[in-house]
């Protein structure tokens, strides 16, 4: 009865993520970073996978795209391939991405991340409290900030973006020879 | 009588001009109904959620049934709000209403509301709903669950409330209704 239960359980948890997926996938993304006022970023440690430390202040100097999501939100899985494209072609050219995690742990994004086709190559990191996504008044996910190398908050983007975009491209060429 | 016309007239007005309804559409498989509002500043999507749907994705997070069985005596929409300014356009949910048939409005509760429930239970765990407030640019959007405490299958139209160049606008979306208890398939089936 259990067993019977479980699956009727699971069948109906699949088909609802395959619908809710079909319906936010189809969401269009835009490309277009929204200026804010230059303000100094907070700083803020946090482990990944393997349990090694990224500290943001370390990263003056850089260019930084701090990206928060999490592996249960359509808008979230549907602009991280842009995300890891601009960094293949920027992270020689001092491009940093940290991809912070809000609540999940570490087994739940190996799972997600084994599954897509091109893997993020950029540090993804755990906020398990929601402490660093305060700091940064994040209200929803995804959102995503740059921060440009003297570490002051530039740009901001509430939802999903292209990333993969010439307009983001140009955004980034920019911070990076300033 | 005139002025019996116009005094008609300016009652007639603010429903018309503030309120909107579309025809919702059906998901063949599952029967779950999406009204899509598309208005000059904003668009709004709602899509409606089965109660098991929504039990079994907050579980699926890791929640324990005490926390999940908060949501029973809700109705959940799924909601895609999207910035269509050209500025900025901020909106709180703690503004909106939602009414019921007998005409009176009723707070929605917001994704603050319950991250303060759920971490007083010992789990502050928040994102799945949408967002409580937000101050979008150009291109922003937000997405999540939003919560009407109705039984599944109510009626009601829903008062969305908005700021825009300083000021505050409004919208009632008609005649949504929250989703079955169950599939259908299942309810005439059995």
């Amino acid at each position: 009865m259990n067993t019977r239960r479980y699956s009727i359980h699971m069948l109906i948890l699949v088909t609802c993520l395959l619908v809710l997926h079909s319906v936010y996938a189809e969401e269009p993304l835009g490309h277009h970073l929204n200026p804010v006022t230059p303000h100094q970023a907070a700083d803020f440690s946090l482990k990944d996978m393997d349990d090694n430390s990224f500290n943001l202040k370390n990263y003056v100097g850089k260019v930084v795209l701090v990206n928060f999501w999490a592996t249960w939100c359509p808008p979230c899985r549907h602009e991280m391939p842009s995300i890891q494209t601009l960094y293949q072609r920027y992270k020689d050219k001092g491009f940093v991405v940290l991809a912070i995690n809000e609540w999940e742990d570490s087994d739940k994004v190996f799972v997600y991340t084994g599954q897509l086709i091109t893997a993020p190559t950029f540090p993804i990191l755990f906020d398990r409290k929601g402490s660093v996504a305060d700091k940064f008044s994040v209200k929803g996910l995804p959102t995503t900030v740059l921060i440009n190398k003297k570490g002051q908050v530039v740009y901001r983007a509430i939802g999903g973006r292209d990333f993969n975009h010439p307009e983001v491209d140009k955004v980034i060429r920019t911070l990076l020879s300033e | 009588m005139r002025k019996c016309y116009i005094i008609i007239l300016l009652l007639l007005i603010p429903r018309y001009a503030f309120s909107v309804e579309v025809t919702p559409t059906k998901n063949p498989k599952s029967g779950q109904l999406t009204w899509e509002f598309e208005e000059p500043e904003f668009s709004i999507k709602l899509i409606q959620l089965l109660p098991d749907f929504v039990s079994a994705v907050f579980s699926s997070r890791g929640l324990p049934p005490q926390v999940v069985d908060t949501l029973k005596d809700y109705c959940v929409f799924g909601t895609i709000f999207r910035n269509k300014t050209s500025g900025t356009f901020a909106y709180r949910v703690s503004d909106w209403r939602f009414i019921t048939p007998d005409g009176k409005e009723h707070k929605v509760k917001t994704k603050d509301e319950w991250a303060r429930q759920w971490s007083d239970m010992g789990y502050p765990f928040h994102w799945m709903f949408f967002p409580a407030e937000q101050k979008f640019g150009v291109g922003d959007w937000s997405q999540g669950f939003t919560t009407i405490k109705l039984p599944h299958g109510s009626r009601f139209n829903l008062k969305l409330i908005w700021k825009y160049q300083g000021e505050l606008h409004h919208q009632t979306l008609e005649n949504l209704r929250c989703a079955p208890a169950e599939l259908p398939a299942r309810s005439s089936g059995s």
